[in-house]
C-alpha cells in the first residue's frame, strides 16, 4: 500500500480532495431524493401545553398514530401545536416519562399530562466517542454527567463540574486562583510518571491537548503552568462522559490508557425560536485558615529560640525581637493578606431554534470574577459557541457543524501569598504608612504588599470547530467523516517592575524586567468511517471501521527582557534594553490510526462488543512507532430471561463484562533524538548550544491491560437502581523518565521499565427514588469507589534509581519516611528511628515507614428535591485519605510564625511538650531533627473530608399569566461546608501553600422566553 | 455471519448506477485506511540539531562551547549570583551576613542537610556542565569534518573545564568520582575517588589541555581559557595537594608570561580591560555587567540579601588601600553595612565595563609566595607577598621566618580574594584552621561542616556514592 502514500507536503491536498469527495456526493445524493414526506392533508388544529403535573416540558414528541412521520416537538414552555385529522390518536412520548396515548376526539386545545417512568432513563443513549450506545445495551464502563448538572455549579473549570458526582473519577484542585489547574486520575495512577497519567480529552470529536500551554517562570502565582483545560467553557456543555473500561477505551488505542473524557458541546433544538437570559452573581471565600500564634505567643517562642543556642544578644537582623519592631502590634497576616471577598459575575444569553430538518444554537458567555488577595486582579472569560444541524429531507444526508470560540483573560498577583500569610512575624509592621504608601519600615520590612506589584498577565485565546457529515448511501449503510480543528493561542506575562522593591533601595526601571511566554497549538484531524448495521431476525450487527489522521502543530517562545525607560513600557519587550529569548522551538506530533468495532446483539439479551485501533504515533522512534489494541466486552441482561420476565421486584438486571489493551504516548515529542538546543544565551556573541537530553531511540508504548465486570440492577420499576463495578488496570512497559544520580549530566532518561502497576477497586452507584407523587419528589444518587494501586512486580527494584520510592506489593504513591519516636525528654530533640542502627540518620537507609497517601475511597452522595416550583439539590463529597501536615520550612524559634500548638515546646529536661526545643536557626542538630521529623510519619496526616461540594436551589415563579415566559431564580454554594480532623488548612491540596479552593455563593436568574 | 460477507459484493453489483460512486468511496477508505506508515514519521524540529551534525561544523561545535560557558556563567559553583560559590561560601565562612527578609539561610546557619537545594543544585549544575565538557571532548575526538589543529582549542578548552569543575566539587564535597565519558550507564554506577586520585586525574586533564590551549587568547577580553589559564589553575591544584616546586612552576609560567601585567591602581583591576585578568566571563548582553556587582552592591540600608561582616571590615590592617577600594560603607538611621565593591556596577552601563573575573594574576604571586616559602625560598616568597602588600598600599612586609610568611601570605589572601569564589573558605580548609577560626565566629558551626553533604538523592540514585559524609 506504500505506493498509495502521501507524503508529508501533500497530505494539505490530499484532505481537501477528501472533504470535497464527501461533500460532492452528499449534494449529488441530497437532490436525488424525493420529497416523500411533502405536506398532507390538513384539516384539523390541535394546540396544548404537555406539563409533569407540576412544570412545562418542552422538547416532547408529539406524534399522530395514523401517520407516524407527522411529528412534532414542545417548545420551552412545553406548547405544541399540529395538524391533523379530528379522528386520530396522539403518541406522546418523551425519554424519562411513560408514552401517552391521546385520542383527539374534535377537541382543538388538549392539555397533557404525562407521568414519570423510571425505568425508560435505560433507554437514554450514551455517547461512547464513536459510537453511541443505550445505556441498557452499554457494555463498557462509561460514567456521565449532564447539563442539568453542571448549570447548578457556580464554577469555571469544567473539571470542577465533575467532582464527587462521578465514580472512579478522582479530582482534585490545584489552587483557589482564577486559572489555577485541576489534576484528574480516572481509575488511579497508571503511570510511574506523574505527568503521564492524563485522561483523553475530546471535545465533540476532536481530541483536546490538555499539555500544559503556560510556562513556569511565567505562571508563578499558581502551582502548575496554565492548562488549556480552562477553556472550555462549562455552560456550553451538554454532557461529559468519561470512559473507563477496556471496552470503552480501547478504540481509542494508544491514549486511552487512562481513561478518556468526551465533551459533547449543546445542540439546536428544532420549534419555536427561544430565548434564554442567565444572570448571575456572587462571592467567594477561603475556605478554612490556619491556627497560628499570636505576638506574645511568637516572640516568647522566638526568645526561647536565643536561650536555647545560648545566644544573649539579638542579631541585628533579628527585627521582631531586637526592639526594630514594636512587640506590642498583632495583625492576623492571613485575614489581612487572604481574607478578601471574591466578586464574580456570570452573564449567559442562548438563541435556539430552527425546523425539523435544521436547527441552530448560538450562546455567549461572559464571566468575571476577583480574587481574595488584597489588590486589584481579575479574571474575564468570554465564550461563544454555534451550532448548526442539517439533515436532508429524507434523513440520509446529515451534516453537524459545532463550533466554540473561548477568550480569557487573567490577571493575577505573580506571588500566592498564602505561605507569606502564614510565615509572617505577628508583630510585622502595618502595611502602610500613615500618607498611604507602602511601609517598608526603614528597609527592616519586605511589605507583601509589594510583591503583589509583581503581576502574570495570561490571554487565551482557543477555537475549536469541528464537522460530522454523513450520508446514508444505502440502506444500513453509512459513510461518516469527522473533520476537526483545534487552534489555541496563549501569551503569558510576568511583569517584575522595580516599584516591588523598597524604593529605599533605589531601583529604577532600568532594573524592571518580564518574562514573556508565547504559546501556540493548532491541530487538525480527519476520520473518515464507513457503517453498516443489519437487523437478523432476533438479532442485530453493528459494524464500524474507521481512520484517523490528526497533526499537531506547537510553538513555543519563551523571552525576557530587562532594563526599561519607564515602568509603563513594561509589556513591551521590544522597550527592553536586555532581551533574550530562551526557549524557541516547534514540534509536531502527528498521529495516524484504523479502527473498527463489532457489535452483536442477539434478543437485547446478549450483547458482543469487540473493538480495536491500529496507532502510529510520531513520539516513538524508527521501528517502534506501531502498535495494536483491543478489547471485547459483553453483556447479559438476565432480566430478560423468561423466569425473571414479570418479576414485580427485579425491574432490570444486567452482567457486563470487558477485557482489553489501551496505551499512552505521554513522553512529549522528539524525545528518542539526541540533540543540541540553542540556549538562547549569547557568549561573545555566539548563541550556546546545549545537549537536550541523554537519549534512548528504543522506547515505546506504555500498554495498560483492563479487566472490568459489573452488575446493574433496577428495582421496583427501577425506583431503586444499583450498580457495582469490579476492576483491574495492569499498566505495564511503564514509560518513564528513570530517574538517574546527577553524576549522568541529566536527572533522566526516558526508557521503557519494566515495572507492573495495578490499580483495582470497586465502583458502587445507587440511585433511588425516595418520593414520586404528586408536588412532591425526592431522589437520592449515591457514588463511591474504593481504590487500591499497588506495584504488582519491578525486576530489579533492589538495584534500581527507583528502590528508595516503591515496594512491590505496595501503593505506588507510598511515600517512604522515618519513624518518628517521640521527642528525647533529655535533649528536647525529635527523634526518628535508626533502623539500621549505624548510629546515623540517613535517609536510604532509616526511611523504612510507608505511608501511603492513595485515597482509600471517595464519592458523592446527592439529593434533589422538588416541591412544586422549588427545587433544591444539595451534593456532599467525601474523601478518605492522608495527606502531608503544614509545616513551615524552617523549625520553631526561626523568624517565621508556626501554628498555635506549637507553644508546647520543649524547654528543658523533663519537660514533655509535644514540639521540640526551639532554635533561633544556629542549633544545627534541631534543624536537622526538624527536618527528619517533617520527613517522618509524624508529618503525615489524616486528611480526610466531608464536603457540601454544592447546594443550588432555584425556584420557577408562576408566571403563567405571561404566555410562553419561563423565569427562575437560583441561589448556589460551592465547597459552603467541610468536615475534617486536618489542621493545616483546607484538605484538598496537591501542593501546600497554594490558595485553597474557595467557597461560593452566587444568585442568579433565568428567564427563556 | 455470511451476511457480512455478502453485503459488499451487492454495494458493487446490485445497482449499476450508483456503483462507481460507492465502489469510489470504498476505495478512497481503503486508500486512507492502507496508506502511508510514513506519515508518523516527523523531521528533526527547527531549532534543533543532532548531536553529530554539532560537530561537522566548527562554528556549532563552537556554540556547544559556548554553551557551557553560558551554563557555567548563569549557574552552579561559579555563578556569581545568589547561587554561585561566591555566595553559599560567603555566607557559609566568615565574610558575609544574611540578610534576606522571611528566609533562613541554611549555608550562613552552617545547618547544611542533605536534601538542601543548594548543596542538590551545585551538585546536578556541575555533572551537567562536566557533561557538556565530555560530549564536546567526545564529539571532537570522533568527528572527521574538523581539522585536526582546528580541533585542538576547543578540545583543550573543555578538558580544562572538566578539570576545573572537579577540582572545586572535590573541595565542596569531599572524595567525589570523576566523569570522563556520556554514558549514562557506568556515570550512574560511579564511585567516588580519594583526594589524590580526583588530583591525579585534574593534573593529567590539565597537564593534556596545556598542551593543547593556545598561548594567546583566541577572544578579546580574555573570555576563554587559553594555556595560562590551564596554568593558573594546575598552580593552585599544586599548591593545594602540598606539591610546592611543582606550584612555584606553574605560578611562574604565567607570572613570567608578559600577557599579564601588574596594575597599581586597585579600581582598575576589576575592570574588563586589566591585564591582571588571566580568565573571565563576559556578562549575558551587551552592556550588561557583573552578577557580583547586583549581589554585592546596596544603595540603602539594611541590605537586601548580603553584606561584609563588620568583623571582616575591623581585620583589615590599617592603611590597606582595597578596604577604601573594594568594601564600601552605607548609613542609615545611625546603623552601618559594608558591601564587597570590587565591582563597582550594579547593573548596565551603555557597554559593558566589569566581566566575571575568575582568575588572577595577583593569585599566581601569592601562590608562588606560599610556595617559595615552603620551599625555604623566603628573599623569593617575601618579593611576591610584598608585590601584592604594595599593590595594596601596604609596607613590606615585616615576617621573618617561613612560618611568619605564611601567616602573612594566608592574611593577604583573606583580604585579596574575599567574595571571590570561596578562596577564603578553601583558604581555611587546605591549612587545617577552619575549625578554629569558624568555631569562634560561627555559633552554629560543627567540625564535620569542612564538607558539605553528598545530596540525598545522589545518594539513594547511586548507593555505590555511599557513604554519606561525617555529620549528616
Amino acid at each position: 500500500m506504500n505506493n498509495f502514500s502521501f507524503y508529508k507536503d501533500g497530505k494539505d491536498l490530499y484532505c481537501l480532495f477528501f472533504i470535497w469527495l464527501c461533500l460532492s456526493f452528499s449534494s449529488l445524493f441530497a437532490k436525488s431524493s424525493n420529497g416523500h414526506n411533502a405536506i398532507f392533508f390538513q384539516q384539523h388544529q390541535i394546540q396544548g401545553t404537555i406539563t409533569d403535573g407540576n412544570n412545562p416540558l418542552p422538547g416532547v414528541t408529539i406524534a399522530v398514530k395514523s401517520k407516524l412521520n407527522s411529528s412534532t416537538i414542545s417548545d420551552y414552555s412545553g406548547q405544541y401545536t399540529l395538524f391533523t385529522s379530528p379522528t386520530d390518536t396522539l403518541i406522546v412520548s418523551f425519554i424519562g416519562f411513560k408514552t401517552a396515548l391521546v385520542p383527539i376526539k374534535d377537541r382543538t386545545k388538549i392539555e397533557i399530562q404525562l407521568l414519570y417512568d423510571t425505568t425508560t432513563l435505560q433507554e437514554v443513549r450514551v455517547n461512547a466517542g464513536y459510537y453511541s450506545v443505550k445505556e441498557s445495551e452499554r457494555t463498557g464502563s462509561i460514567a456521565k454527567i449532564s447539563a442539568k448538572d453542571i448549570e447548578k455549579q457556580p464554577v469555571t473549570n469544567v473539571l470542577a463540574t465533575m467532582q464527587g458526582r462521578m465514580a472512579g473519577v478522582d479530582i482534585i484542585q490545584d489552587s483557589g486562583i482564577p486559572g489555577g489547574g485541576f489534576q484528574i486520575k480516572i481509575r488511579g495512577t497508571n503511570s510511574l510518571r506523574e505527568e503521564g497519567n492524563q485522561p483523553l480529552y475530546i471535545i465533540d470529536g476532536v481530541p483536546y491537548s490538555s499539555d500544559i500551554i503556560g510556562y513556569s517562570n511565567t505562571t508563578t502565582g499558581i502551582p502548575t503552568p496554565t492548562s488549556p483545560l480552562n477553556n472550555i467553557n462549562p455552560s456550553d456543555i451538554e454532557s461529559v462522559e468519561v470512559l473507563k473500561d477496556a471496552d470503552a477505551t480501547a478504540i481509542y488505542g494508544s491514549r486511552g490508557a487512562n481513561g478518556v473524557v468526551l465533551i459533547t458541546t449543546k445542540k439546536g433544538a428544532s420549534g419555536k425560536t427561544r430565548v434564554t437570559v442567565t444572570a448571575s452573581s456572587g462571592f467567594g471565600q477561603v475556605t478554612k485558615m490556619m491556627n497560628l500564634m499570636d505576638t506574645p505567643q511568637y516572640l516568647q517562642m522566638r526568645r526561647q529560640g536565643f536561650v536555647n543556642d545560648g545566644i544573649t544578644s539579638y542579631p541585628a537582623t533579628d527585627y521582631d525581637i531586637n526592639g526594630t519592631w514594636d512587640q506590642n502590634r498583632y495583625t492576623d497576616w492571613q485575614k489581612e493578606l487572604l481574607g478578601g471577598t471574591s466578586v464574580m459575575t456570570n452573564l449567559q444569553t442562548s438563541l435556539s431554534g430552527g425546523s425539523d430538518l435544521t436547527q441552530y444554537l448560538l450562546s455567549g458567555t461572559y464571566h468575571t470574577e476577583t480574587t481574595v488577595l488584597p489588590g486589584d486582579f481579575g479574571y474575564d472569560k468570554g465564550a461563544v459557541h454555534f451550532n448548526m444541524n442539517h439533515a436532508s429531507e429524507d434523513r440520509k444526508f446529515k451534516l453537524t457543524f459545532s463550533t466554540g470560540y473561548t477568550f480569557q483573560n487573567n490577571k493575577q498577583a505573580a506571588t500566592d501569598l498564602t505561605r507569606t500569610a502564614r510565615n509572617l512575624a505577628p508583630n510585622a509592621p502595618a502595611l502602610y504608612n500613615p500618607d498611604g504608601s507602602l511601609n517598608f519600615e526603614n528597609s527592616t520590612f519586605q511589605n507583601p504588599l509589594a510583591a503583589l506589584r509583581a503581576v502574570t498577565t495570561a490571554k487565551t485565546n482557543d477555537l475549536v470547530a469541528n464537522s460530522v457529515i454523513s450520508y446514508e448511501f444505502r440502506p444500513n449503510w453509512e459513510l461518516k467523516v469527522n473533520l476537526g480543528f483545534t487552534d489555541l493561542k496563549n501569551t503569558e506575562q510576568r511583569l517584575l517592575p522595580s516599584t516591588m522593591y523598597d524604593p529605599a533601595f533605589k531601583i529604577g526601571s532600568s532594573r524592571s524586567s518580564m518574562y514573556s511566554n508565547l504559546t501556540s497549538r493548532q491541530s487538525w484531524i480527519i476520520e473518515p468511517q464507513l457503517r453498516w448495521n443489519h437487523e437478523f431476525e432476533s438479532s442485530k450487527l453493528d459494524v464500524l471501521i474507521g481512520a484517523t489522521a490528526q497533526q499537531q502543530n506547537s510553538s513555543r517562545l519563551y523571552q525576557y527582557g530587562r532594563g526599561f525607560t519607564s515602568n509603563s513600557l513594561i509589556t513591551d519587550i521590544a522597550s527592553a534594553t536586555t532581551k533574550s529569548i530562551f526557549v524557541s522551538d516547534q514540534t509536531i506530533y502527528k498521529y495516524q490510526a484504523f479502527f473498527g468495532r463489532i457489535n452483536y446483539n442477539w434478543d437485547e439479551k446478549y450483547i458482543l462488543n469487540l473493538t480495536a485501533r491500529r496507532d502510529g504515533s510520531s513520539r516513538f522512534g524508527p521501528g517502534k512507532q506501531f502498535a495494536v489494541f483491543a478489547a471485547a466486552g459483553a453483556a447479559w441482561l438476565f432480566s430478560k430471561e423468561n423466569f425473571l420476565k414479570e418479576n414485580s421486584f427485579l425491574s432490570f438486571g444486567k452482567l457486563r463484562a470487558s477485557y482489553g489493551s489501551t496505551g499512552s504516548d505521554q513522553i512529549g515529542d522528539y524525545q528518542y533524538l539526541d540533540t543540541y538546543v540553542s540556549s538562547g544565551q549569547s557568549y561573545n556573541g555566539i548563541i550556546g548550544m546545549d545537549p537536550t537530553r541523554l537519549y534512548n531511540p528504543d522506547f515505546s508504548w506504555e500498554i495498560n491491560k483492563k479487566l472490568e465486570v459489573a452488575i446493574e440492577t433496577g428495582f421496583l420499576r427501577d425506583r431503586i437502581f444499583f450498580t457495582a463495578a469490579w476492576y483491574q488496570n495492569r499498566s505495564s512497559n511503564q514509560l518513564v523518565g528513570i530517574p538517574l544520580p546527577g553524576t549522568t549530566g541529566f536527572s533522566s532518561i526516558n526508557a521503557n521499565l519494566d515495572a507492573t502497576v495495578q490499580n483495582s477497586g470497586f465502583e458502587f452507584t445507587l440511585r433511588t427514588v425516595n418520593f414520586n407523587a404528586g408536588a412532591f419528589k425526592w431522589s437520592t444518587n449515591f457514588n463511591i469507589s474504593l481504590a487500591k494501586n499497588k506495584l504488582i512486580s519491578f525486576p530489579g527494584l533492589e538495584g534500581s534509581t527507583y528502590s528508595n520510592n516503591y515496594v512491590i506489593g505496595r501503593s505506588t504513591n507510598i511515600v517512604k519516611v522515618y519513624q518518628y519516636n517521640g521527642i528525647n525528654p533529655q535533649t528536647g530533640l525529635y527523634e526518628v528511628e535508626d533502623v539500621n542502627k549505624d548510629g546515623q540518620i540517613t535517609s536510604l537507609e532509616d526511611k523504612k515507614t510507608i505511608a501511603d497517601l492513595t485515597p482509600k475511597y471517595f464519592g458523592g452522595l446527592e439529593n434533589q428535591l422538588q416541591y412544586k416550583n422549588w427545587q433544591l439539590d444539595f451534593l456532599f463529597q467525601f474523601v478518605k485519605q492522608q495527606n502531608y501536615n503544614y509545616t513551615s520550612n524552617v523549625p520553631g524559634g526561626s523568624p517565621i510564625n508556626q501554628p498555635s500548638q506549637m507553644t508546647n515546646a520543649w524547654t528543658q529536661a523533663g519537660d514533655n511538650g509535644s514540639f521540640q526545643i526551639n532554635t533561633s536557626g544556629q542549633n544545627s542538630d534541631a534543624v536537622n531533627a526538624y527536618y527528619n521529623y517533617i520527613d517522618s510519619n509524624s508529618g503525615i496526616v489524616d486528611a480526610s473530608y466531608v464536603r457540601l461540594k454544592n447546594i443550588a436551589l432555584s425556584y420557577d415563579l408562576p408566571l403563567s399569566t405571561i404566555k410562553g415566559v419561563r423565569c427562575r431564580i437560583s441561589l448556589q454554594g460551592q465547597n459552603l461546608l467541610t468536615f475534617t480532623p486536618y489542621k493545616g488548612g483546607d484538605p484538598e491540596f496537591r501542593y501546600t501553600g497554594y490558595l485553597p479552593p474557595l467557597k461560593v455563593c452566587t444568585a442568579g436568574i433565568q428567564v427563556t422566553f | 455471519m455470511k451476511n457480512i460477507l455478502k453485503i459488499p459484493q451487492s454495494l458493487f453489483f446490485r445497482d449499476k448506477n450508483r456503483l462507481s460512486n460507492c465502489q469510489f468511496l470504498l476505495l478512497a477508505l481503503c486508500t486512507l485506511l492502507g496508506s502511508c506508515n510514513d506519515f508518523v514519521d516527523v523531521d528533526i524540529p527547527k531549532s534543533q540539531l543532532t548531536a553529530q551534525a554539532v560537530f561537522e561544523d566548527a562554528a556549532t561545535a563552537n556554540a556547544a562551547m559556548s554553551g557551557v560557558y553560558t551554563k557555567m556563567r548563569n549557574s552552579g559553583i561559579l555563578a556569581g549570583d545568589a547561587t554561585g560559590i561566591s555566595c553559599y561560601l560567603g555566607l557559609y565562612a566568615d565574610e558575609f551576613d544574611y540578610y534576606q527578609q522571611n528566609a533562613v539561610s541554611n549555608f550562613y546557619n552552617n545547618s547544611l542537610f542533605a536534601a538542601d537545594l543548594g548543596v542538590n543544585d551545585i551538585w546536578n549544575q556541575s555533572y551537567n556542565q562536566i557533561y557538556s565538557a565530555n560530549s564536546i571532548i567526545e564529539g571532537l575526538n570522533k568527528s572527521n569534518s574538523i581539522p585536526e589543529p582546528d580541533k585542538k582549542q576547543p578540545l583543550g578548552e573543555a578538558i580544562f573545564i572538566r578539570a576545573l569543575l572537579h577540582f572545586y566539587l572535590l573541595n565542596l564535597y569531599g572524595d567525589i568520582p570523576y566523569i570522563t565519558t556520556t554514558d549514562y550507564l557506568q556515570n550512574s554506577r560511579v564511585s567516588r575517588l580519594s583526594a589524590d586520585q580526583v588530583y591525579q586525574n585534574i593534573v593529567k586533564d590539565l597537564d593534556q589541555s596545556i598542551a593543547l590551549l593556545s598561548e594567546n587568547y583566541t577572544s578579546t577580553d580574555r573570555i576563554r581559557p587559553n594555556r595560562g589559564t590551564a596554568q593558573a589553575l594546575l598552580a593552585r591544584v599544586y599548591l593545594y595537594m602540598k606539591l610546592y616546586p611543582e606550584a612555584s612552576n606553574a605560578a611562574s609560567a604565567v607570572i613570567n608570561n608578559p600577557l599579564y601585567v601588574g596594575e597599581s591602581d586597585l579600581n582598575k583591576i576589576f575592570l574588563k580591560t586589566s591585564k591582571t585578568t588571566i580568565w573571565q566571563f563576559m556578562p549575558s548582553a551587551a552592556g550588561a555587567n557583573t552578577s557580583e556587582g547586583s549581589l554585592y552592591i546596596f544603595t540603602a540600608g539594611p541590605p537586601a540579601i548580603v553584606a561584609l561582616k563588620p568583623e571582616f571590615i575591623n581585620a583589615f590592617e590599617a592603611n590597606d588601600q582595597r578596604k577604601t577600594h573594594w568594601t564600601t560603607e552605607v548609613t542609615n538611621d545611625g546603623a552601618t553595612w559594608y558591601y564587597a565593591s570590587k565591582y563597582k556596577q550594579e547593573s548596565s552601563t551603555p557597554t559593558s565595563v566589569e566581566y566575571s573575573i575568575l582568575f588572577r594574576l595577583s593569585e599566581q604571586y601569592l601562590i608562588r609566595a606560599e610556595a617559595r616559602a615552603y620551599q625555604g625560598d623566603l628573599i623569593g616568597a617575601k618579593e611576591d607577598l610584598n608585590i601584592i602588600r604594595n599593590t595594596a598600599g601596604l609596607s613590606n612586609t615585616t615576617a621573618i621566618s617561613a612560618e611568619e610568611i605564611i601567616r602573612d601570605v594566608l592574611n593577604q589572601r583573606r583580604f585579596e580574594f574575599f567574595t571571590e569564589f570561596g578562596q577564603r573558605f578553601f583558604d581555611l580548609k587546605r591549612t587545617g584552621k577552619l575549625n578554629e577560626t569558624l568555631t569562634i565566629s560561627k555559633p552554629g558551626w560543627n567540625a564535620t561542616d569542612s564538607l558539605w553533604p553528598i545530596p540525598v538523592l545522589e545518594l539513594n540514585a547511586n548507593p555505590n556514592l555511599k557513604p554519606q559524609n561525617q555529620g549528616y
